[in-house]
This record gives structure tokens, sequence and C-alpha cells, in this order.
């Protein structure tokens, strides 16, 4: 009886470890669905004057790209890079070939993420720094991201 | 008997030498075509950002966008090209050459020693340009900093390394018309037709090729594989992008998002780092003739769960 309760606590821990542990390619996927939504859906169309601007919406966005940034120097694992990644895009080869050209573009975006998160108060602000913002995104894009589809 | 029938191959093959011959002349502009001409040299930076000529003559791995020592490979399916160098440099680059030397260059894709360029310089496009916009762009070229250093000869095997057979290539693929107005759409829509179609030469990556590396008419702009290798450049017909409004086309020119947040990535980095130097009411411009294509189906997109 001891034996079978120390097998299915075991074996409830390692269920309980997967589940923690998830799926690196979906959780890359999902922060990236996030990075684009708060940038599509909140801070784009303020930029663009189609929404109002909004302080506590425009925070909670940077707040969300902030923590991205803390992620994404570990969300390519190197046990991602013959993943199957469902959808439109893969992670280039380039992030595991050009590491420390990866890691720099993580750090200049970081950098500007925090800048952004420091200086944006209203929508002067907001327009002059929500630019750099993307044009991090696609300085690393451009190299270490594909589009399969 | 067969003496004669030998005569006559051989009359035959001198012939059709004779003919490849004649039809793969490289073409030129005389300088004694072109008028007295006093260049416009902020509409030769606009051609310059329309042109993206940066993206590829631009040293490679490093900011400066207006270093233009070229040295970029860019693979294709029939070698590696290596981007020339395109600055004022006297020596390594076109310093010394003279205006009817780059019209001829940018309009009929012919280099200054008489021979044809190859089609990765996208000449069937810029031939579509007006002189006046080519004329002002070497001045502008002209304004800009010397860099030293010839770059690499192309990389292209046999037989695809004999220029003269792209006489043959630009006698299927190019029409040597310039750009004509269409009189039943706007002014801006005809900028953006203009602009997309000679300068910013979008349909040169967005369309599919055919074995011979000419665009399939039928599905320009309907996007394809990527001609330098791994990935997929997108359909940007409306049979895609009808989501998208003229205003989306615009903001994306600017600022490589896309309405649902996403950013351009790959080679189309490079694309925006220009056109988002051009005015708003150039990219309004493109915007409003992209918008305008009717849905084109594409060719067929490699499977989605395959890892690429």
């Amino acid at each position: 009886m001891k034996r079978v309760l120390v097998v299915a606590g075991a074996l409830l821990l390692s269920v309980g470890a997967g589940v923690a542990q998830q799926d690196p390619v979906k959780d890359a996927q999902n922060v990236m669905k996030a990075n684009g939504k708060n940038l599509g859906g909140v801070l784009s169309p303020m930029f663009k004057g189609e929404k109002p601007y909004d302080q506590a919406a425009v925070d909670a966005a940077l707040t969300q790209l902030n923590d991205t940034a803390k992620k994404l120097p570990t969300m390519f694992p190197a046990s991602v890079k013959d993943a199957k990644w469902e959808g439109d895009y893969a992670p280039s080869p380039k992030i595991w070939e050009d590491k420390a050209g990866f890691d720099a573009k993580v750090a200049s975006f970081t950098k500007v993420v925090a800048e952004a998160k420091a200086k944006i108060k209203d929508l002067d602000s907001l327009k002059a720094n929500f630019p750099g913002i993307g044009k991090e995104c696609g300085a690393c894009h451009e190299t270490y991201r594909l589009k399969k589809g | 008997m067969l003496k004669r029938l030998f005569l006559l191959a051989v009359l035959a093959a001198i012939a059709g030498l004779g003919i490849f011959w004649w039809l793969t002349i490289p073409a030129v502009v005389a300088a004694s075509s072109l008028p007295a001409y006093k260049p416009n040299l902020a509409n030769g930076l606009t051609a310059f950002n329309a042109g993206g000529c940066s993206s590829c003559h631009s040293v490679p791995n490093q900011p400066d966008r207006l270093k233009l020592g070229g040295g970029l490979p860019i693979p294709s399916p029939f070698g590696t090209f290596n981007v020339p160098n395109i600055s004022p440099d006297p020596n390594d680059g076109i310093g010394r050459w003279s205006e009817a030397d780059f019209v001829t260059a940018m309009l009929k894709g012919t280099s200054p020693s008489g021979s044809h360029y190859f089609p990765a310089f996208p000449y069937a496009s810029y031939e579509h340009a007006k002189v006046e916009d080519v004329r002002d762009l070497f001045a502008y070229l002209k304004t800009l900093a010397p860099v030293a250093g010839k770059t690499r000869d192309h990389d292209v095997p046999f037989p695809f390394n004999i220029r003269r057979n792209v006489g043959v290539w630009k006698f299927l693929f190019t029409d040597g018309k310039p750009f004509v107005p269409d009189a039943s759409k706007s002014a801006q829509w005809n900028r953006g037709a203009y602009l997309v179609n000679s300068l910013g030469h979008c349909a040169e990556c967005h369309s599919p090729r055919n074995f011979l590396g000419g665009i399939i008419d039928a599905q320009r702009f309907a996007g394809g594989p990527n001609p330098e290798g791994e990935g997929w450049v997108p359909n940007i017909t409306q049979k895609r992008m009808s989501e998208w409004s003229a205003k989306d086309f615009s903001y994306f020119l600017e600022s490589g998002q896309t309405p649902d947040g996403d950013t351009a990535g790959g080679l189309m980095t490079r694309v925006i780092r220009n056109t988002s130097q051009l005015s708003p009411e150039d990219r309004t411009a493109m915007a409003e003739y992209l918008k305008s294509l009717p849905p084109v189906e594409g060719p067929p997109r490699p499977k989605k769960a395959e890892k690429s």
C-alpha cells in the first residue's frame, strides 16, 4: 500500500511538473501574441488617434512588454529548435547560431521598453516613444524570426 | 546530299547565332538623348527611399544606411549575387560614371562597359521609372560619402554566368516601357501605382517566379516562396489583405506594424526602413494603390504544421 502511495505521489508530482513547465513553444507564442495585442489593440490605436489616450491601459501594456523583456532571454531554449511550430512563424536557427547577436537585440528591446515605461505620461510622450518599440520588434524579427506561411 | 544538309545546318546555326546576337545586344541610353536638366536633390532623396537602394547596397551589419559600399550576398536558385558598391567612390563605386551610364543602368539594366546586369538588380521594375527621377537619384547619390572597397564578383555557375544570355531574359521579361498613368484613376492612385511598380519594385519579391526567374504575370503581387531561401513572401493582393484598410497599409509602410500588432520581419524590415522615410503623401498613395489590387490566388503555401 505504501508503495502504491509513493508511486501515485511520484506520478502526481511529475504530472504537476509537466503542467507547470508547459510547452515552451506555446509559451513563446502566447507571449508574442500578447505583445501583438498590446501593440495592435492598445498602443497603436492611441498613437494613431483612433482611441483616446488612457494612461492605465498604457501602463498595463508596457508592464506586459516589460515582462516579455524579462522572459525573452530564456524564451527560446535549445529544446524548441527542432520543435513543431504551428502557425505562420518559427524562430530562426540564428537565435542559437548567433546567440550574442540575439542577446544584444533582447538587451536593446529591454532598454527601449524600460525607457518608454518611464517616459510615456501623455499622448505627446507616447507619440515620441512608441515608434521606437515597434522598431525593436522589427529589428529582432528581421533576423531571428522566419515566416513560413 | 549529305554535304548539302550539313551546309544547311551550318547556315541555320549562323542565322540562329545572328538572331541571338541581335536579340541580346545590351540597350543603352545615349548621353545625347538626355536634354539639359537641373537635378532636384530632394526628389532624388525620395527616389532613393522609394527605390530601396540601401536595402541591398548599404554595407551589411552596420547601421548607416547611406554607406553604399555593397557586399551583401544575395542567394538565389541561380547562384549567389554579391551586391556592388554604388557609393561615389571613383575606383570602387560609381564616382566615374556619367549620368547617361547611370540612366542606362537603371532603365536598361546595362553596365557602363556595355554588358547586361543580372536581374537581381531589379531593372525589370526600375525601367518604368521617369528619367527625371533617375537623374535626380544620380545627383543625390553623388552627394553621399564615397566608400572604398570593391565587392566580390558574383558567384553564379554556368550557364547563368554568360551575361549575354541575360539579353534573352530581358527580351522575355521586360518591356522597356515607361509607366503610363490610368486616366480613369485619381492622381493619388497613379502616384502609388508608379511608386509600387517602378522604383518601389514591390512585385520583385511579392510575386512567384517561373523556372527562368521571370515573374509570373498572372500572379503578380500574389506572393510565393522567398527567392533568397527559407520562408514565404506573402500575397499582398486583396485575396489576403482584404481586412486591411488603405490606412493600415500606409501605417505599415511607416511603422512596420500590422493592424493586429504584428511587426514586419525578415527582408521587409529593410524595406520599411526606406518607406518610413517617404512623405506621408507618398505612403498614402502607395496604400491606395495596394488596396486596389484585385484578389489573386497565389501559389500554394507550404503546409503550416511542418517545421520550416
